[in-house]
């Protein structure tokens, strides 16, 4: 069976963008086979700002809350010892769903838009940072917190001022693992109508045309990289003791 | 550093430790008083109980029945946490904060305190200048320092908040023996001055006879099958275990607890430079001499060398002697060390000397022999505060 | 929104898989269904597969090799950090617009996304092997392969098998939205919501949740089966 091409419209950008195609005869971006129109991109490239934006806030906000769910789950697993395998499948079973197919299964509790798009991709970067927490505490000396222990720390001092500190590289390392992931995965939100950059690649109920599928992409990963190295700034600044070594 | 006592007695009551579903007790009814001030050094085989005992005066580890006294408290009365603050802390792995630099660990209790950051910051110069660390390093990481450096900031780290006991689990054991020797040394010229009382715990006799004021030898359980001070403990071991513990080279042992001032030397006939040689041979000849070689001295008598037969052949004295000096004492030295100079130099006799390098007298592995022979050296109680070290 | 509970949603989506409804839009053609399922899920599965064993037959000898040897290190973990930032709708969107639609095009495309975490893993995997262990092996007389074989692979399952799960995982993710290149999968089910309606879009997600799961949770259970026991003993 063959999907037919229909006027169906999953945002305000696919129709506009339909109506702007009909009144051209065949420019550049429409020829078959044409990888990059220049000329289209240098007129078209303020197109990409509000996706961009919406793009943005979906990571930032879905990121938020993912990181503190998942931090708040692991500080209960590192207290209560048997939560860590169950909490691990059940952050592993979002981790497994495609994102698109959590989106709709989402969909008849949260509705169309960009609050189940950044419920599902909070969901998908459980289990990346909570494993990753999980690790960094695990790693943290022994020794360190036997020595807190007798010099009279309480466990939440101990917790705080010593393990979650010796923790920050994992939990960072995490982050910007889940910070590329969620920039990428981003992109389908289209299909629930949460706007971002996937509207540039698929919009109106079909795919866009190479130019714009490569300015989406190249924006896309530009903000991967960013992102990846602010973070890496981030633990670099957070954790002086590391760069230290034995003189 | 306050002139105040700043330091309590230790005292377990029948302190018992029973882990759930041991076959019996890992520390059994203890009964033991530390006074203040003073090294009490918990020595015995692994798993007799010392560490749970020691760490049952900071709860660390809980105790099941019995009490633990610092001063006239129980360590019951109080919530753990605020408990250890008032406690000195050291381990054998050190467990220094990674991510904190050597000023903030040492300033860890303090700043638990409360302490105003002037206060706290001072306190750590004060104690690194204490342990013999430069001030620079404060700044410094723990990565960054050796493993020798390290342990010193553990004690200073202890230190910091002027507790009244400190405990010290094997501190040195991590370390090579011969910064370990330096270690030992340095905390004993620390206590000396800062008089703490002080639970140590250690696996080795030798450790605790150079440590400890007094030593409590443990078997399982936590028992005690001796409390006494290093001297009575090498020259009136109690038991057969303590015995062997103890080791069968006790004998030499207790050379580590004298000095080469404590014994009586002998007089080695003195030569000059330029002396007719005569005169020396007279002295030789003479009935009551002790030693059958003349010591060649200079004008302030400091010894030079030691003349031969050879030597003593020509007209004069010369001023070069055939032998050389070997080995030369001190009156402070130790006198476990004297022997091994001794013994290493291959010398029959080393002279000692005082601070000037002028010679006192002779000194020979037959006189500490004939020594340790003798009654005198059976009876004698060394006072355990005199602590012999570098 | 339709403001449906999410019970009868339910309801009709599993109606929809497992009997033909009357769409709204072809006028009287039936769509959904069993057979259509299974159809559908078979294609998911078998562009999938293709895509597997093709990343798997460039990337873990490759990553064995190199983690063997123990180079290129830094290539790879920038390989691992770029993969991840590649979004599967840009890979099929550019597949389609500029190669071409289709199995033989989709399943290369796919296999490049599920190269990275295969690569990685298996060099992490061997390389985190105790080198004394290998060194052993090396002094007892074995040559490299069998080393590779006796003594690095098997160390290296639970970490190799965990890049080839996140490998499935990516692969079936963005197999799923392979409609858009031609290749009929459960994501026709999602994307065409017009033509199945909200129920076959349900249902769609249901069937490639259920897919993904239970490809994963093969795999878990063959990384067992795997994993020698001296691995799977736990100290305390």
């Amino acid at each position: 069976m063959n999907s037919p091409l229909l006027l169906a419209a999953a945002g305000e950008v696919g129709s506009d963008f339909f109506k702007e195609r009909s009144s051209d005869t065949l420019p550049c971006q429409a020829k078959p086979n044409e990888v990059f129109c220049f000329d289209w991109a240098r007129e078209n490239i303020d197109r990409f700002g509000t996706p961009t934006v919406q793009h943005l806030e979906l990571v930032l906000i879905s990121l938020l809350l993912g990181f503190a769910v998942a931090f708040a789950l692991s500080l209960l697993a590192h207290r209560r010892k048997w939560l860590q395998p169950p909490l691990l499948g059940a952050t592993g079973v979002l981790y497994t769903i495609p994102s698109i197919a959590f989106f709709f299964l989402l969909l008849p509790v949260t509705g169309i838009g960009k609050d189940t798009a950044i419920i599902a991709l909070a969901a998908y970067t459980l289990q990346i940072i909570y494993r990753n927490t999980m690790l960094g505490l695990d790693n943290v000396p022994s020794s360190a917190k036997e020595a807190a222990r007798g010099m009279g720390y309480t466990d939440r001092q101990i917790l705080w001022r010593v393990e979650l500190p010796l923790a920050t590289p994992e939990i960072i390392a995490g982050l910007r693992i889940a910070v590329v992931s969620t920039i990428a995965i981003a992109t389908l939100a289209v299909f629930i109508g949460g706007g971002g950059l996937g509207t540039q690649i698929y919009g109106g109920g079909n795919l866009t045309f190479p130019t714009s599928i490569f300015i989406a992409l190249a924006i896309v990963l530009l903000m991967a990289l960013l992102f990846d190295l602010v973070l890496l700034t981030v633990q670099r600044l957070t954790t002086p003791w590391r760069k230290a070594r034995q003189t | 550093m306050s002139d105040a006592p700043a330091a309590s007695s230790v005292r377990y009551e029948e302190t018992t430790k029973v882990y759930p579903g041991a076959s019996g007790p890992a520390v059994d009814h203890l009964t033991l008083e530390v006074p203040a001030g003073e090294i009490c050094v918990l020595v015995g085989p692994s798993g007799c109980g010392k560490t749970t005992a020691m760490r049952m005066v900071n709860r660390t580890v809980e105790i099941t029945s019995g009490d633990v006294l610092i001063g006239d408290r129980s360590v019951r009365d109080r919530e753990p946490a605020q408990l250890r603050r008032e406690i000195g802390y050291v381990i054998q792995q050190i467990g220094l904060f990674p991510h904190r630099t050597i000023n903030e660990n040492i300033g860890a209790v303090p700043q638990l305190l409360g302490w105003k950051k002037e206060r706290t910051r001072e306190r750590a110069a004060e104690l690194l200048a204490l342990i013999g660390l430069d001030p620079e390093l404060g700044d410094r990481y723990p990565a960054q320092l050796s493993g020798g450096q390290q342990q010193r900031v553990g004690v200073a780290r202890a230190l910091a908040a002027d507790p009244l006991v400190m405990l010290m689990d094997e501190p040195f054991g991590a370390i090579d023996p011969i910064n370990r020797e330096r270690l030992q040394n340095e905390f004993l010229r620390l206590q000396a001055e800062i008089r703490k009382t002080v639970l140590f715990v250690t696996h080795d006799i030798d450790e605790a006879i150079k440590m400890g004021d007094r030593i409590a030898v443990m078997r399982e359980g936590g028992r005690v099958e001796q409390y006494a001070t290093p001297a009575e403990l090498l020259m009136a071991p109690a038991n057969e275990f303590v015995e062997d513990f103890v080791g069968a080279d006790r004998a030499l042992k207790r050379l580590a607890l004298m000095r080469v001032r404590d014994i009586d030397l002998w007089e080695a006939p003195l030569a000059h430079v330029g002396q007719a040689s005569s005169e020396v041979r007279a002295k030789l000849a003479s009935p009551d001499v002790e030693v059958a070689y003349p010591l060649l001295v200079d004008s302030e008598r400091r010894p030079l060398g030691w003349l031969s037969e050879r030597d003593l052949t020509a007209e004069v004295v010369p001023q070069r002697p055939d032998s050389p000096l070997g080995p030369v004492l001190e009156l402070d030295d130790v006198m476990r060390d004297a022997l091994a100079d001794l013994l290493q130099g291959e010398a029959q006799y080393a002279p000692v000397v005082d601070h000037q390098r002028r010679i006192i007298g002779v000194l020979s592995v037959e006189i500490i022999s004939e020594f340790l022979k003798s009654p005198e050296a059976k009876s004698d109680e060394h006072p355990a505060v005199e602590r012999p070290h570098e | 929104m339709t403001g449906s509970l999410p019970l009868s949603s339910l309801g009709g989506a599993i109606e929809f898989i497992f009997s033909e409804q009357t769409s709204n839009v072809t006028g009287g053609q039936k769509v959904g269904g069993f057979e259509q399922a299974m159809e559908l899920t078979l294609n998911q599965l078998e562009v999938t597969v293709l895509a597997l064993a093709l990343a798997l037959v460039v990337a873990l000898p490759l990553g064995l090799y190199l983690g063997h040897k123990g180079k290129g290190e830094f290539i790879l973990v920038g390989l691992a950090n770029g993969g991840r930032a590649i979004p599967e709708l840009a890979v099929i969107a550019l597949v389609a617009a500029l190669i071409g639609v289709g199995l033989v095009t989709v399943a290369p495309a796919l296999a490049i996304l599920g190269i990275p975490p295969i690569l990685t893993n298996a060099y992490v995997g061997v390389r985190q092997v105790d080198r004394a262990t290998v060194d052993a092996a090396r002094g007892m007389g074995m040559s490299e392969l069998e080393i590779i074989r006796k003594v690095e692979l098997p160390l290296a399952v639970p970490t190799v098998m965990g890049g080839i799960r996140g490998a499935t995982i990516a692969i079936v993710a963005t197999a799923t939205i392979a409609p858009l290149a031609g290749v009929e999968t459960l994501g026709d089910f999602i994307i065409n919501a017009s033509i199945y309606g909200d129920d076959g879009r349900l249902a769609g997600a249901i069937l490639v949740a259920v897919l993904a799961l239970t490809l994963e949770g093969l795999l878990a259970l063959l990384q067992r089966r795997l994993t020698s026991d001296g691995l799977k003993v736990k100290t305390a």
